[in-house]
């Protein structure tokens, strides 16, 4: 079965080899259209490291795919530009009855989708009710406690009380409620679009936002052009071209030689290069994100054991490691990043001692060692710019207490694949914040009920319900110093057990050419691009 | 004295010595004059020897361990201290390279002994009792010829899972046709001759006129084809461990040096240059020698 599955994708590949090498032809004749005619149209090529997975926001967690539904879709509110408090957006003005379960939104009425349709109230009904119709609007279940029994979760209503004004009730007061409504995934899409497209929807998005969809050539581009009807600001720029170019170098060195304008995952050690280089600048995203080793805790053997976790928390010599992410990331203790209010700060980090670390695993019964895999991606993300060589580092640091690992590498796709159901002993992951609220961080990536195989954000299956109480607390309470408490306990509760091995939090580089302009890079990892401008 | 050129895995060479010792001494002979002759055979002779002494005396020849890491020194330059500079995680290239060539010839060895027994196995039936065996043989190697031979090796190690043994077994296969092809070819004409014929008329059976008769007639083109497939098999192995699904960390194989370098091209370039010329040197040593010997053996191929 597996086998047969391998071949198809192999000979998948090879059509796609094909197709790709047919379609190499157009993308070209763009790319020096965009540069002759530069005087009429303003085209902005940006070069990444992996394609999006799906265009369809409310059904995908990678940011991959976010970077580009994020300039097609709208919510209900949005971030400011530089941090994560919220601003009106398809809702003008909100308020919220006293007891915090009920909140009304009065919504814009000069809103149009991108496939002509007026935005109205029964819209917004409409996708919140296809978000809770099915356990893989997978976002929803994350933010708002669904589960299979209860695909609601916490939201037990949504009505249209008026052409333009939306009320939804809850069951249960929700504190971080107004910042995820801001999320990309929570963007509205078009009715009549996801009625049209069916399963094919995510590959023919329709939203309010500052772009239009034009074309996706998959592992190639995503071509989105500019919305002049948005009721938000218009864009200054006519067409967005997402370029997929695997390799951090490679596309550096395109960024060079101009052939595209502007790129994320740039290898630490080029920075110094785009320094240096006249046409080019580096742009430091706000940092809030973590990146990590998750251990397994639902396989038998040896991860399940706490102190054979913490013995590999004091085996690695985090200082070390970050001088493979070369100034730019800080080593983290916490799986929220110090950004975040609620920041632990006075949780000590496990010392790099060995020798401890020996002690412990002979404590637990391992005192040979043993072997274990882990599994990683290929490909950069922001939070880890080099997870192959991280990855052998923390091999040989390993190996010093007898730990044997075996790194399996795969690209993007099939390891979130792979680590949604728990195919991993240890795996690598990060995450970038979406609201800025430790909730985000802390129930997605720890809690019990994200632990769920083949959706599962908690990919460390760590099931604690010490833990799982603290945070359902958190996310009632209304009131943000008792929350920040509750939160500084988690911490040492995740410290303890450890199901992770918290590696970095980075400030993740973007370089541009010098004639981009105003870009402002959002802390929570991508941002709309009708600001942007190109000046020649 | 062995006369053989090259470390093959020749399974029927042995045994045919006594048989055709004449006929093989002077064929030897002939060959090495021959191989003498031609500088380039020479230079190829040479590399291959430089790097089987090399991989011989790895652990003195090394400098360092080749997969101990110091993170503080890394990519640093090439010195006295560390002759071709150190990589990503701070280890000596050099010594990795060192250490690579035992990797790179067991590569070569394992992979092509694969091609070559299934492919002179294939081949012997093929050409020996043609008609329906004969098709059924050639239109799946016709098939295997179809695609070219990395993307070939890319679907079996897809299949197999990555790791340096599947690479291997993968480069392997992808080789069988060229020697099916080759020994069918010999085969079919040997055939027809009279000693053969005189064989099967004092009542040979098939596997003794194949082995001993047919089989070390060709004996000569299999040797080329040989040699001139390490040269092949070394590359399309890196080409495996480039893309991650061969040899895997922190197994200090060329093609997996290179990759993991490219992230330094522009800053560090020594990371990638030094396992390039490597892989360079190996397989210009192979194809020289395997072209010498082609030229030098086999007089039918000549000119």
């Amino acid at each position: 079965m597996k086998r047969k599955l391998s071949l198809m994708l192999v000979l998948m590949l090879i059509i796609t080899i094909f197709v790709s090498a047919c379609s190499k032809d157009s993308s070209t004749t763009d790319g020096s259209h965009s540069k002759g005619g530069s005087g009429d149209e303003k085209t902005l090529i940006f070069g990444r490291g992996a394609d999006s997975i799906q265009l369809d926001p409310s059904k995908v967690t990678d940011g991959e795919s976010i970077y580009v539904t994020n300039q097609i879709y709208d919510t209900l509110v949005r971030y400011e530009e530089e941090s994560t408090e919220v601003r009106p957006a398809l809702a003008e003005e909100w308020n919220v009855s006293d007891d915090g379960l009920t909140w009304t939104f009065k919504l814009r009425e000069d809103v149009k989708f991108h496939d002509g349709n007026d935005f109205t109230a029964e819209d917004v009904v409409y996708n919140f009710e296809r978000w809770a119709s099915s356990s893989e609007f997978i976002y929803y279940g994350y933010m708002f406690g669904a589960t299979d029994d209860n695909l609601k979760g916490i939201i037990e209503n949504v009505e249209a009380t008026d052409d333009y004004e939306v009320q939804i009730t809850l069951s249960e007061p929700n504190a971080p409620f107004i910042y995820t409504l801001a999320m990309p995934p929570f963007g509205i899409a078009s009715p009549k679009a996801v009625e049209e497209y069916g399963d094919d929807y995510f590959k023919n998005p329709v939203g309010t936002g500052p772009f239009i969809f034009e074309e996706w050539v998959p592992d190639d581009t995503i071509t989105l052009v500019k919305n002049d009807d948005y009721f938000g600001e218009v864009a200054k720029i006519d067409k967005v071209i997402f370029r997929t170019i695997p390799d951090n170098g490679a596309r550096f060195m395109e960024l060079q030689s101009g052939t595209i304008d502007m790129m994320n995952g740039l290898n630490p050690q080029d920075i110094e290069t785009a320094e240096a280089d006249n046409n080019l600048e580096i742009i430091r995203r706000p940092s809030m994100n973590v990146s990590y080793l998750a251990m397994n805790t639902d396989h038998d053997g040896p991860l399940s054991e706490k102190l054979v976790r913490q013995a590999i928390n004091h085996a690695v010599d985090k200082s070390e490691l970050m001088t493979l992410f070369e100034g730019i990331g800080k080593e983290a203790k916490n799986p929220i990043p110090p950004s975040l209010w609620g920041y632990n700060d006075d949780i000590e980090s496990y010392d790099y001692d060995p020798e401890k670390a020996k002690a412990l695993l002979a404590e637990a019964g391992y005192a040979d060692g043993f072997d274990v895999k882990l599994h990683i991606f290929s490909n950069p993300r922001d939070y880890m710019p080099q997870p192959k060589v991280t990855a052998q580092a923390i091999q040989e640091m390993l190996k010093e207490v007898n730990i044997n690992v075996e790194i399996i590498e795969s690209d993007w796709d099939s390891h979130l694949e792979a680590v949604e159901n728990g195919k991993h002993d240890m795996a690598f992951l990060g995450w970038t914040g979406d609201n800025g609220d430790p909730d985000n961080f802390l129930y997605v990536l720890l809690d019990k009920d994200n632990a769920k195989k083949g959706s599962a954000g908690n990919i460390a299956f760590y099931k604690s319900d010490e833990l799982h109480d603290l945070l359902k607390e958190a996310q009632i309470e209304m009131d943000q110093d008792k929350r920040t408490e509750l939160y500084l306990k988690a911490q040492e509760i995740i410290h303890e057990d450890a199901p992770w091995l918290p590696i970095a939090h980075t400030t993740p580089p973007l370089a541009a050419h010098k004639k981009i302009k105003n870009y402002q890079p959002h802390p929570t990892g991508s941002e709309p691009f009708n600001l942007l401008d190109i000046e020649e | 004295m062995s006369l053989q050129p090259s470390p093959l895995p020749e399974p029927h060479a042995t045994d045919q010595n006594s048989i055709y010792e004449h006929q093989g001494q002077s064929m030897w002979k002939r060959t090495i004059s021959q191989l003498i002759k031609r500088k380039t055979s020479l230079i190829g002779f040479s590399i291959i020897l430089f790097i089987v002494v090399t991989a011989l005396l790895a652990p003195v020849i090394a400098t360092h361990n080749p997969t101990a890491q110091s993170i503080t020194d890394r990519y640093l330059a090439p010195s006295s201290e560390h002759y071709l500079g150190t990589d990503e995680l701070g280890r000596d290239i050099f010594s990795r390279i060192v250490y690579g060539t035992r990797i790179s010839i067991q590569i070569a060895l394992i992979s092509v002994g694969i091609s070559l027994v299934i492919g002179v196995i294939l081949g012997c039936l093929a050409g020996y009792f043609g008609r329906w065996i004969d098709q059924v043989i050639m239109r799946v190697i016709d098939v295997m010829m179809a695609f070219p031979s990395i993307l070939l090796a890319i679907a079996l190690v897809a299949v197999l899972g990555p790791g340096l043994k599947n690479a291997m077994i993968a480069v392997g296969i992808v080789g069988i046709p060229q020697f099916a092809r080759i020994v069918r070819s010999i085969v079919m004409s040997v055939k027809e001759t009279e000693y053969i014929e005189a064989a099967r008329a004092i009542g040979a059976k098939h596997g003794r006129i194949l082995f001993q008769h047919v089989l070390p007639n060709s004996l000569a083109p299999i040797i080329v084809q040989a040699t001139l497939g390490m040269g092949t098999a070394i590359l399309d192995a890196a080409g495996l461990s480039f893309l991650g699904l061969g040899a895997q960390p922190p197994t200090p194989e060329w093609g997996a040096m290179l990759s993991d370098g490219r992230a330094a091209l522009q800053t560090a370039p020594w990371v990638v240059a030094f396992p390039g010329l490597a892989i360079f040197l190996f397989v210009l040593g192979f194809n020289l020698f395997g072209d010498g010997l082609r030229d030098a053996i086999d007089p039918r191929l000549k000119e």
